[in-house]
């Protein structure tokens, strides 16, 4: 009987696991958006009082920010422009979208978002960048509105979902 | 100044293909190059001291079919490399049409030119590049030294050195003013505070503020900033006893030295021109003339190597070669 009882239990944390978890990266995926908007306005900032080009501007953002997924894009990005055969920072930035996706919680519409703040990236004039990367920031701002409404109405029903999931299973195999 | 060679400076900013070639060049070639000019659907040339050389895959070549044809794509990968993929960091320059490289060399540029009202918002699509190696001689101007400074009255004259393009002016001049910094104890040459207004970076060679290039140590650069200007902030903050700068034109300018003239600091400086016929023409040169701002005038010409010394004029043969100028642009 306790061997029952004992299943009943793994059964349910594991529910309530899988519900947490689906909430946490609900949760992951506002702060990510936040933390790339974060990110965009350090770079915009790096580039329009100091002009610092982007490999050293991107170390200087990565260090400031919290969130070790947008540092290890931030990275990615650094890397690939330290290789002579990128053709540019915008391939670069799009390369490292390609790599550290896996990472992060966004969705592919938010990729897509982070993806086109890179048109232009590096080829432009001072205030042409600027306002190219105040655009994407708007972009992923709006993406950050949607992404945390979504939070605050599915977060506690994936809690819930699990928790539920895991009794109804639990009650068919007792 | 830097010790590294321009190989190990340049070519990492280049394609792999043109990496290759260079990496490979002849070692006299190598040592002597001073220009290498990059245009877009045409070949590979690098200017020697002993002139214009095309270049192939395999080195130098002699039919223009074997050299190695720039593409645009070389020029893009170049000016990214030099830019670190960051345009927005070096608008200003390349405004101007040129970039500043470590080492002290640098990089012109000629492409579209975007226009907003009467300044240049942007300079793009670049069609042509000209790597200019920067090369210091030290000991090039101790030749003219002594009529550039008084002995008996321990003071340095107002000079200009006048040659067309790429005859030594900013070699020699940037040579002055590290002797003049650094002065000689033995010979009892005091040195002196020198203000350099480097407004394209050629004279020191600034590289993130660095000077790539020796000018001496009681040396001050004011880099990137217009002459004008220049000269008026280092007056009033540096004190310089001499302020250098490099190729005089504009009407601003003469105004400036003529200023920097009156609050006792001695003006070294360069202006493009073969004799005085062209240098009067310009207006603000010919003020400062004219009116004996500059006490030497030294022509410098390319006739046995760059910088060789044509001419020193002063007093009252500066006067009459003045006059023959004049009297050269009635006819």
């Amino acid at each position: 009987m306790w061997i029952k009882w004992l299943g009943a239990v793994l059964i349910l944390a594991a529910a309530l696991m899988w519900g947490n978890l689906q909430a946490a990266k609900l949760r992951a995926r506002v702060r990510e958006l936040e933390e790339f908007r974060l990110a965009l306005r350090l770079l915009a900032a790096e580039i329009g009082y100091t002009a610092t080009p982007l490999p050293r501007a991107l170390e200087q953002v990565g260090k400031r920010l919290g969130n070790q997924g947008v540092q290890a894009f931030l990275a990615a990005v650094r890397q690939q422009l330290q290789d002579p055969q990128t053709a540019d920072a915008s391939t670069a930035w799009l390369a490292a979208v390609h790599s550290v996706k896996p990472l992060l919680c966004l969705t592919p519409e938010d990729w897509a978002v982070v993806a086109r703040a890179s048109a232009g990236l590096g080829g432009l004039g001072r205030d042409d960048q600027l306002k190219q990367l105040a655009a994407a920031e708007t972009q992923l701002a709006a993406q950050a509105v949607e992404a945390a409404a979504l939070c605050a109405s599915n977060e506690k029903m994936w809690r819930y979902l699990g928790a539920l999931s895991g009794l109804t299973v639990v009650i068919l195999l007792l | 100044m830097k010790d590294e060679n321009w190989q190990e400076q340049i070519l990492p900013l280049l394609p792999p293909q043109l990496r290759a070639i260079f990496t490979s060049l002849p070692a006299a070639l190598a040592a002597s190059l001073e220009e290498i000019r990059l245009r877009a659907g045409q070949p590979l040339m690098v200017q020697s001291g002993r002139g214009e050389v095309w270049l192939g895959l395999a080195g130098p070549v002699t039919a223009l079919g074997e050299s190695c044809r720039i593409t645009a794509a070389d020029l893009q990968h170049i000016l990214l490399q030099m830019t670190e993929y960051s345009l927005y960091a070096r608008d200003e320059e390349l405004k101007r049409g040129y970039l500043a490289l470590p080492g002290g060399h640098r990089a012109g540029f000629a492409g579209r030119v975007v226009m907003e009202g009467n300044q240049v918002k942007l300079l793009r699509d670049i069609n042509a590049l000209n790597i200019r190696i920067a090369r210091q001689f030290k000991g090039a101007a101790l030749k003219i030294l002594p009529h550039v400074y008084c002995d008996k009255t321990q003071r340095v004259r107002h000079t200009l050195l006048v040659s067309a393009p790429q005859a030594g002016k900013t070699t020699m001049l940037r040579d002055l003013a590290r002797l003049l910094a650094n002065g000689d104890q033995q010979k009892g040459r005091p040195g002196f505070k020198v203000g350099i207004v480097d407004e394209r970076s050629e004279l020191a060679g600034c590289f993130r503020g660095e000077p790539q290039l020796d000018v001496g140590v009681r040396s001050d650069i004011l880099d990137g900033c217009t002459k004008a200007e220049g000269m008026m902030m280092l007056v009033r903050s540096m004190s310089p006893q001499v302020i250098v700068t490099d190729e005089l034109g504009r009407a601003e300018d003469a105004r400036a030295v003529e200023e920097a003239v009156n609050t006792g600091a001695s003006i070294l400086a360069t202006a493009h021109g073969q004799n005085a016929r062209e240098l009067i023409r310009r207006p603000s040169l010919a003020y400062l003339l004219e009116n004996g701002l500059f006490e030497r005038v030294i022509v410098l010409s390319r006739r046995h190597g760059p910088g060789t010394v044509e001419d020193i004029y002063t007093g009252h043969s500066l006067q009459e070669w003045l006059r023959a100028g004049r009297e050269c642009n009635v006819d």
